[in-house]
């Protein structure tokens, strides 16, 4: 019973260990401290970021702009650092920044009750285009000596992002499970209108995500533009459907109310294996996409192979918004 | 759980309005509630604003030729937002059609071009091919009772994938026969662009389909709610499968179309369409929940997005304000529907009469952005008429060679591949310089991103403006060469510049280097830093870079001609993304550890190939490539970039905008042996190029003399 709750992730996991252990037997050398190192260090953003999307889709919205805040907040942070805000006041401000984009979303979703769908997308037009039209693509450079790795070190400050990353991912994954608030998300996402009766304002609750899905694309921004000592003008394009694949192949329901973070790690983990992995097995990158989107695919017909298909409803894509006032 | 149950609420009085609906047919409602059911005639005042406005600050935004070239540009958007319009009445949405629009450009040109196949036939096998695309959309989302949403995004990847996989991303087919390309190229009557008759049928067929057949009706029904429509006898399944085959068989269609329009077809055809076609869509009225929607408003929604695009380009903005008015208009079209069903909602409770208030709160929405739009328009056009006036009156001095310059200011229009590259930005650093000290007005804009297609709608929009000169950078010699001798019959002079076009589309090409030289450059220095002797791999842009990929050809030449001890052992894409090139190379010096050189010849991808060795410690790799100075200077001065290949891109966009001055001034003609360009003294010319000079190799000593 238990682990049936839990196949979807159980058939991801299973997908990623097939994967490693075509890698183990093919190419050891895939297990070495370092790449694995510089495998978590390079998805520790889309982590983070997927970590935040699993709560978004858990409430039953979706949230397609945030490779576009993840973009507003990368050159943000770089300006703020070339501007002279000091090093420690710098990750507090990003974070801030996001959460209030994220803000924005939340209002219009949760308070005036339009599809976050559409919201999002204009977001991620207007967001990215703003930028464009703002800095003409042009990089942040000359930043001070203590932007990379903000001013740790290479060793210390690759550490720092993966502690960070986890401890991230460990604390949602426990408010998920244990805090009021944490199980508030999941029952705004399976019945909101039960969510509702049972004294949850499910309307505070997608503001609340959204909010965080932002502070979570702030983070990710700053933590990603530390690894370098520039930052580049157009960053982030295509991260919304990264995380949304990953969130998804990590059994998370697209309907909401269902899946975990544990799920979404296994996720990203496969995903973000692949592209390295084809490279070390040596086969051509022009596959990738193609293998990317099999996944996907595979993740959702595995359910199937489980036996028991819960009869989703069809037409599925509906996310429950026209709550009553 | 039973995501039915939160709606329950709300449905009671949609269902409510819609029996009300009901109940009025049969006593034939007023005429405006039949034709608009969900209020379309608020963007047919958005399209009256945006056509008043444009008409008044655009230059000849109504004429006959500017109102079909844009129906022309709304042909294949509007191919995908028809099919979606269905597939969004029932509730679901289909993100993989502009992936299928690549995959079935690409089967066709293949099986043209190397299956020989005649074109029908090929035609005919890459609808099928979409047809059984959308087959598995359908099979996964109507049989098996997935999530359309993911589904999708799985095939979205998928169909992309092949397609990339197919050409491995560098095949591109051309040479289409005349006969085929007059379907996207072509003129009936000289006026009338022939696919729009594509587009008339396709409008008139779904129309039909869906608001006069049952079958059509009853996808309503399905996206009310599909268990209801269950028990009241409709196959839900089958339905909702033919609404996804059509979906693919429509993007396959639109894929023939963008093939015969820009006269070739490649694994990138249709990239982002999905989202722009999702948003005509939505903003024609559809409920992205299902039961709501008409063909005709995702119509107007369409050319509302179309139009827009269109003015702005007309009025010289630039292209990234078309995504904000567009953004904004989509908020605020939802946002409108939203209220005025809340108020309606009150005001059958309250029985009362508050229609008119309602009505009111839209128009003031809707006119608050379009007023926001018209304000930015006329803002920059009185802040450029100002600027200008200043301009001239301050150049006035300097420029006595120029006594007409008052009467008729030149107008150059030049065009980069990609606006947001800083190698196109610095280009553009040096063409403002140029065109403030000669006294002419440059318009500059062109694709966010790499999109040949984008290139087409710019050049036409400044053919109707009526340019003097218009300078290209190509992104791809045959989509472009048709627009711009267009262009050469109107009497605009064309100049290519950093990529050329077929040489008798254009009059001059400034030319900074040859691909050829650039291969060569590249490998000669590679082979200096390896002494003649090792591995190394080459980190490109993305594998469908049409530049990237003919450089790479002549390396590899010049690897077999002269260097038979050097080995190139990868090359990996990067998407012109920074971050990406830094994962690519940490992972090449990991599966060849002896590769001792990585060649990253995308401007981004040099300095995130710098990072990964830097922080590798791997003191025994160097990196070299095609990049800007700016970006990679601390990398040189740290001795991990030994030397990066390119030419003064200032330069290249300043010598631009000089000859394309002398050209239209008469001052540069073919045989000319050189031309004035100031700073620059005299440029060599020969016959019909003019030569910037040879690649230029920027290393330690030199590079702090630079600066873009």
């Amino acid at each position: 019973m238990k682990w049936g709750r839990h196949k979807q992730e159980i058939s991801a996991a299973g997908a990623l260990a097939a994967l490693l252990v075509i890698l183990a037997a093919a190419s050891p050398s895939f297990f070495s401290p370092g790449n694995l190192r510089d495998l978590a260090l390079n998805n520790a953003a889309t982590l983070i970021v997927a970590i935040g999307m699993t709560m978004v889709i858990l409430a039953g919205e979706i949230d397609i702009s945030v490779g576009s805040q993840f973009a507003v907040c990368s050159i943000a942070s770089g300006w703020l650092a070339t501007i002279g805000v000091p090093i420690l006041l710098l990750l507090p401000s990003v974070v801030v920044m996001g959460a209030a984009l994220g803000a924005v979303n939340g209002l219009f979703t949760g308070m005036l009750r339009l599809p976050s769908i559409i919201v999002t997308l204009a977001m991620m037009v207007t967001l990215r285009e703003g930028l464009r039209w703002t800095t003409q693509g042009a990089w942040v450079q000359n930043l001070p000596a203590n932007f990379q790795w903000l001013g740790l070190g290479q060793n210390a400050g690759q550490w720092l992002i993966v502690v960070l990353a986890v401890s991230v991912s460990a604390s949602f994954a426990w408010a998920l499970r244990k805090l009021g608030a944490g199980r508030a998300i999941y029952a705004t996402g399976s019945d909101a209108e039960a969510a509702r009766l049972a004294g949850i304002e499910p309307r505070r609750v997608v503001l609340g995500v959204f909010v965080l899905m932002g502070a979570l694309s702030g983070l990710a921004a700053l933590l990603n533009a530390v690894r370098f000592s520039v930052v580049p003008g157009n960053p982030g394009i295509g991260l919304e459907l990264k995380a949304i694949a990953a969130v998804v192949v990590g059994g998370t329901a697209i309907t909401g109310g269902r899946g975990t973070v544990a799920g979404t790690l296994i996720g990203v983990a496969l995903l973000g294996t692949i592209g390295t992995a084809l490279t070390f097995l040596g086969i051509n990158p022009f596959w990738e996409k193609a293998i990317q989107g099999a996944i996907i695919l595979a993740a959702l017909v595995s359910d199937t192979a489980f036996g028991q298909l819960e009869r989703l409803q069809i037409a599925d894509f509906r996310l429950p918004i026209e709550r009553r006032k | 759980m039973s995501p039915q149950e939160p709606y329950t609420e709300s449905r009671l009085t949609t269902i409510g309005n819609r029996q009300l609906e009901i109940g009025n047919l049969q006593s034939t409602p007023p005429l405006g509630q039949r034709l608009f059911p969900n209020k379309e005639w608020m963007l047919l005042i958005v399209l009256a604003a945006e056509c008043i406005v444009f008409s008044v600050t655009g230059s000849n935004f109504l004429t006959a030729g500017n109102a079909f070239e844009v129906t022309r540009l709304a042909v294949e958007l509007g191919l995908l937002a028809l099919a979606l319009t269905p597939v969004i009445i029932t509730g679901g949405v289909d993100l993989s059609v502009g992936s299928m629009m690549g995959l079935s450009a690409v089967v066709l040109g293949s099986l043209w071009r190397d299956a020989h196949w005649p074109m029908p036939v090929a035609i005919a096998a890459a609808l099928i091919l979409g047809a059984v695309g959308g087959g598995l959309n359908a099979l996964m989302i109507a049989r098996l009772n997935f999530p359309p949403l993911i589904v999708t995004l799985g095939t979205f990847s998928l169909f992309r994938g092949v397609a990339e996989g197919l050409t491995r991303g560098i095949d591109n087919y051309s040479g289409f026969s005349s006969s085929f390309l007059f379907l996207g190229q072509g003129y009936v009557g000289g006026l009338i662009p022939a696919q729009l008759f594509v587009l008339l049928v396709a409008i008139a067929g779904w129309t039909w389909w869906l608001h006069r057949t049952p079958v059509g009706r009853s996808l309503y029904a399905i996206g009310y709610s599909a268990e209801g429509a269950r028990y009241a006898g409709i196959p839900v399944g089958r339905r909702l499968g033919s609404v996804y085959l059509l979906s693919g068989l429509s993007s396959s269609l639109a894929a023939v179309i963008y093939v015969a329009h820009i006269g070739q077809a490649k694994s990138d055809a249709g990239t982002g369409y999905e989202l722009m076609a999702i948003t005509a869509v939505v903003l024609g009225g559809a409920s992205i929940f299902g039961g709501r929607g008409t063909v005709l408003g995702t119509v107007l929604g369409l050319f509302a997005i179309v139009i827009l695009q269109n003015g702005l380009r007309l009025n010289s903005q630039p292209a990234e304000l078309a995504g904000i008015l567009t953004g904004a208009l989509l908020i605020g079209t939802i946002l409108a529907d939203r209220l005025s069903s809340r108020a309606r909602a009150q005001a059958h409770i309250q029985n009362g009469s508050e229609e008119t208030q309602v009505k009111n709160s839209q128009v003031a929405i809707l006119s608050a952005v379009i007023l926001l739009g018209a304000l930015i328009v006329a803002g920059s056009n009185w802040y450029l008429v100002g600027s200008l006036r200043h301009g001239s009156s301050g150049g006035s001095a300097g420029s006595a060679g120029q006594p007409a310059g008052g009467a008729h200011k030149t107008v150059i229009a030049m065009m980069p591949k990609a606006k947001g590259d800083p190698y196109f930005i610095s280009c553009r650093q040096g063409a403002e310089d140029a065109a403030k000290e000669m006294g002419v007005e440059l318009l500059w804009d062109g694709p966010t991103d790499l999109d040949p297609a984008k290139q087409n709608e710019v050049i036409e929009a400044w053919i109707t403006i009526g340019v003097d000169v218009i300078a290209v950078s190509v992104e791809n010699e045959v989509a472009v060469s048709t627009v711009l001798h267009k262009a050469r019959e109107k009497g605009i002079k064309v100049v290519t510049w950093d990529a050329d076009a077929q040489k008798d589309a254009r009059d001059f090409f400034i030319n900074q280097a040859t691909p050829q030289g650039i291969g060569y450059t590249l490998t000669d220095e590679a082979s200096r830093i390896l002494n003649n002797k090792g591995e190394f791999a080459i980190i490109t842009a993305s594998l469908s870079a049409a530049n990237q990929n003919e450089w790479i050809k002549h390396i590899k030449a010049r690897l077999a001609e002269k260097y038979p001890d050097i080995k190139l052992v990868a090359i990996q894409p990067s998407d012109g993304d920074r971050d990406r090139a830094f994962a690519e190379t940490q992972t090449i010096l990991k599966v060849y550890p002896k590769v001792k050189l990585i060649m990253a010849i995308a401007a981004p991808a040099v300095p995130g190939a710098a990072e990964a060795v830097k922080q590798s410690g791997r003191a025994d790799v160097k990196v070299t490539g095609l990049s800007l100075p700016n970006m990679c200077k601390p990398y040189v001065h740290d001795g991990i970039i030994e030397s990066i290949v390119l030419w003064n891109t200032l330069d290249l966009g300043y010598l631009t905008v000089y000859a394309s001055r002398a050209l239209s001034g008469g001052q540069l003609k073919r045989g000319d042996q050189n031309v004035a360009a100031g700073r620059l003294g005299r440029i060599e010319v020969q016959n019909d190029e003019v030569r910037l000079g040879a690649p230029f190799i920027f290393n330690k000593t030199n590079i702090d003399g630079f600066n873009f």
